[in-house]
């Protein structure tokens, strides 16, 4: 067996190995380009979700903006809370208490609660079914449940059960990318702690939401006179909380007729 | 006999020659209607004002909606009789429209009409106004406001008018039976465009499955000023406007610009018997011919008054022979499905198909097989298995670059893909729009 050649590719290879990585060591440092070291402390704490939910074209990209001074530090709200206090004590500024929001869908006309006015074929999604003789739900405020939302969310938070849309809260980061999605803007964005919720926008009177929709609010105003706190309004034939006010009693959800007021627990 | 054509397109329905057999043969005949509902946003731009209310009694040919602005066209009873509502009622699009319902009297007593005379005689200047005051939009589809069309921008010249009679579509047959019956109609609607707007080229432009009418056409066309006759091929799209021109003139639209961009006005064949009427006797467009096929026991092309319901059209067409599945406006390849009967015919319903629940099921969907019959098939050469894709991601941006915006929405894609997809470029389209992107 020859060793000598065995020895000598070793050699070689290694020494080329030696050879190179002192070169490139050298080149690390030499021509190094110097990065604001906050910028990799930043990437680190923001959510890392590439959605694009502070408006950037992904992670890396707001940081790098948040390093400028350039974006705001409680943009990244898959981060929520956390993020915003890390981001405060990195850029050196004031630490900010944002309420935590999440999507809300407000619907509850699922399959056999509201009625359907025909059959709808073409493509599936809610902005075409709406557009044509507007819409395939009796009520031309409801939820049509093709999911564009669904397809716009970026953290598996939402899915269609029973011919509306579910959001899990648990999952939902609050990044907003749903709600420009839905053509009837069903999906607002409400304060976590307001966990008493008015599910629907119907503004038909009384009589014709009825008829579209057994889960309608038909602004009779009972909700209104429970009240005792002036937290609850029907505005333009629709019941409103105003979250500031609402302290999650529960009395309007008790004498709402069509169960129209939810509360979750 | 050489037959003009385009770069792509389809035949649709080939091997039941378009789905136009039932009707073709079909006299034009009138429907009396019990009510009308007209409603007051028919045209493209903003609806037009009622000006009459409940309890009013209109002559036949009174305007009962002023127009808005100056791309608005005011609306005409087209019956007489009393008004009996002004209330929304949905019609095909997004949200209720707001309709004028007047009960027929069935007196047909007109109001008083103001004609100008012969078409070749007509003041040339006074012939728009008068379009514009007999309620005339596209009656091919799209209702777009025949006298802002003729009003060219400062710097625009046209050379050419093109009358649309290739009727490309399924099922339809309204077109065809009117070049056939009123020839002398469409010929001077095309002459009083053209002096209207000063143009010394005519060209009536039809497709080769229609000889008989073509011949008609032909023969009323002869000796007239500027007036010549095309025959097309039998190809869809073929009356897409832009697609027109190209057979015609060989002439191409540039990407996001309009007709006008290639010296060009394209008219409906429809349109221009409109404009006669409106010339000659002062007549406000308030009737239209209507195919109406499918399972109806009669199938006829009707001359419908606009705003007949739908339950009337295919009640006077002998009911339907089975439970209908599914009934759309327009020929199969873009025709929109009707929520229900109550619906009334607009001054662009050109066709109205009843099928059974048979056919109104919808294969479905599989993926995407990459075999670019989609490519082969598309007019306007563009990429739709590739903008499909970026539709679906919801790359809106990437599919704007990719020209999603020049689709004219003709459908060939989806006709000719083997795998049913349900390309969603009408969406697409509408979000760029909306959004800005």
């Amino acid at each position: 067996m020859n060793t000598t050649a065995i020895l000598s590719a070793v050699a070689v290879l290694g020494g080329l190995g030696v050879l190179f990585g002192l070169v490139l060591t050298f080149a690390d440092k030499a021509f190094a380009v110097p990065v604001d070291e906050r910028y990799a402390r930043v990437r680190e704490v923001v959510a890392g979700a590439n959605c694009g939910a502070c408006g950037y074209a992904g992670c890396d990209a707001y940081a790098a903006a948040v390093v400028t001074g350039e974006a705001s530090i409680t943009a990244c709200t898959p981060g929520g809370q956390k993020t915003f206090d890390a981001l405060a004590e990195i850029m050196g500024e004031n630490a900010v208490a944002v309420a935590p929001e999440v999507a809300k869908l407000l619907c509850q006309g699922e399959d056999g609660v509201v009625k359907s006015r025909y059959d709808y074929q073409g493509t599936p999604s809610c902005h075409e079914a709406t557009q044509l003789a507007g819409g395939p739900t009796a009520c031309a405020w409801g939820c049509v449940g093709y999911g564009d939302c669904v397809k716009a969310c970026q953290f598996d938070a939402m899915k269609i059960e029973n011919g509306i849309v579910f959001i899990d809260e648990n999952k939902c980061t609050a990044c907003q990318l749903c709600v420009p999605e839905c053509p009837r803007s069903l999906i607002k964005m409400l304060p976590r702690a307001a966990k008493v919720t008015v599910r629907c926008l119907n503004a038909a009177n009384a009589k014709d939401a009825m008829a579209a929709c057994s889960k309608a609010c038909i602004a009779c105003k009972r909700c209104e006179k429970a009240c005792e706190y002036d937290a609850i309004h029907v505005i333009g034939n629709c019941a409103v909380i105003d979250p500031e006010k609402c302290t999650l009693c529960g009395e309007c959800v008790k004498v709402c007729p069509t169960k129209c007021i939810t509360q979750q627990a | 006999m050489s037959r003009l054509s385009f770069k792509g397109g389809i035949h649709p329905l080939k091997e039941i020659h378009e789905g136009k057999e039932a009707t073709k043969a079909k006299p034009i005949r009138a429907l009396v209607p019990e009510e009308v509902c007209i409603p007051v946003d028919m045209h493209l731009g903003a609806p037009s004002i009622p000006c009459v209310k409940k309890g009013d009694l209109v002559k036949m040919g009174q305007v009962i909606a002023e127009p808005a602005g100056p791309r608005g066209i005011p609306v005409h009873a087209s019956v007489s009789g009393e008004v009996t509502a002004v209330v929304p009622k949905q019609q095909l699009h997004g949200k209720p429209s707001t309709c004028i319902c007047i009960r027929n009297d069935k007196q047909d007593t007109w109001v008083e009409r103001h004609q100008l005379g012969s078409v070749e005689t007509a003041p040339a200047d006074k012939i728009v106004t008068a379009i514009r005051n007999a309620g005339i939009c596209g009656m091919g589809g799209a209702c777009f406001p025949t006298h802002a069309k003729m009003a060219l921008p400062e710097g625009k010249t046209v050379d050419t008018i093109i009358l649309n009679g290739s009727e490309c579509e399924t099922f339809i047959t309204a077109d065809h039976r009117l070049m056939l019956e009123q020839p002398e109609r469409v010929v001077d609607g095309l002459r009083a465009s053209m002096r209207a707007m000063g143009v010394l080229k005519g060209v009536i432009a039809i497709e080769e499955n229609k000889l008989d009418a073509y011949e008609a056409i032909k023969k009323a066309a002869a000796g007239r000023e500027g007036v010549s006759v095309a025959l097309l091929k039998t190809k869809y799209p073929q009356g897409g406007e832009k697609q027109l021109i190209q057979a015609v003139t060989g002439r191409e639209v540039p990407s996001g610009g309009l007709p006008m961009d290639a010296h060009v006005v394209v008219l409906n064949v429809a349109t221009a018997a409109a404009i006669t009427d409106a010339v000659t006797e002062g007549k406000p467009l308030i009737d239209r011919v209507t195919t109406v096929t499918g399972i109806v026991n009669e199938p006829s092309n009707l001359l419908v008054r606009i705003g007949t319901p739908v339950s009337e059209v295919t009640a006077a067409c002998g009911g339907t022979t089975e439970e209908p599945g599914k009934m759309f406006f327009g020929g199969s390849m873009t025709g929109l499905a009707l929520p229900d009967d109550t619906v009334s015919v607009t001054k662009a319903n050109n066709c109205l198909v009843v099928v059974n629940k048979k056919d109104a099921v919808l294969q479905e969907t599989s993926a995407c097989i990459r075999c670019s019959r989609c490519i082969a098939a598309c007019p306007i050469m563009l990429n739709p298995q590739r903008l499909n894709v970026l539709c679906e991601a919801g790359d809106l941006a990437q599919a704007k670059k990719e020209n999603m915006m020049d689709c004219i929405l003709c459908h060939s894609c989806h006709y000719v893909c083997p795998a049913r997809i349900k390309f969603p470029f009408k969406e697409a389209k509408e979000k760029i729009a909306a959004r800005r992107i």
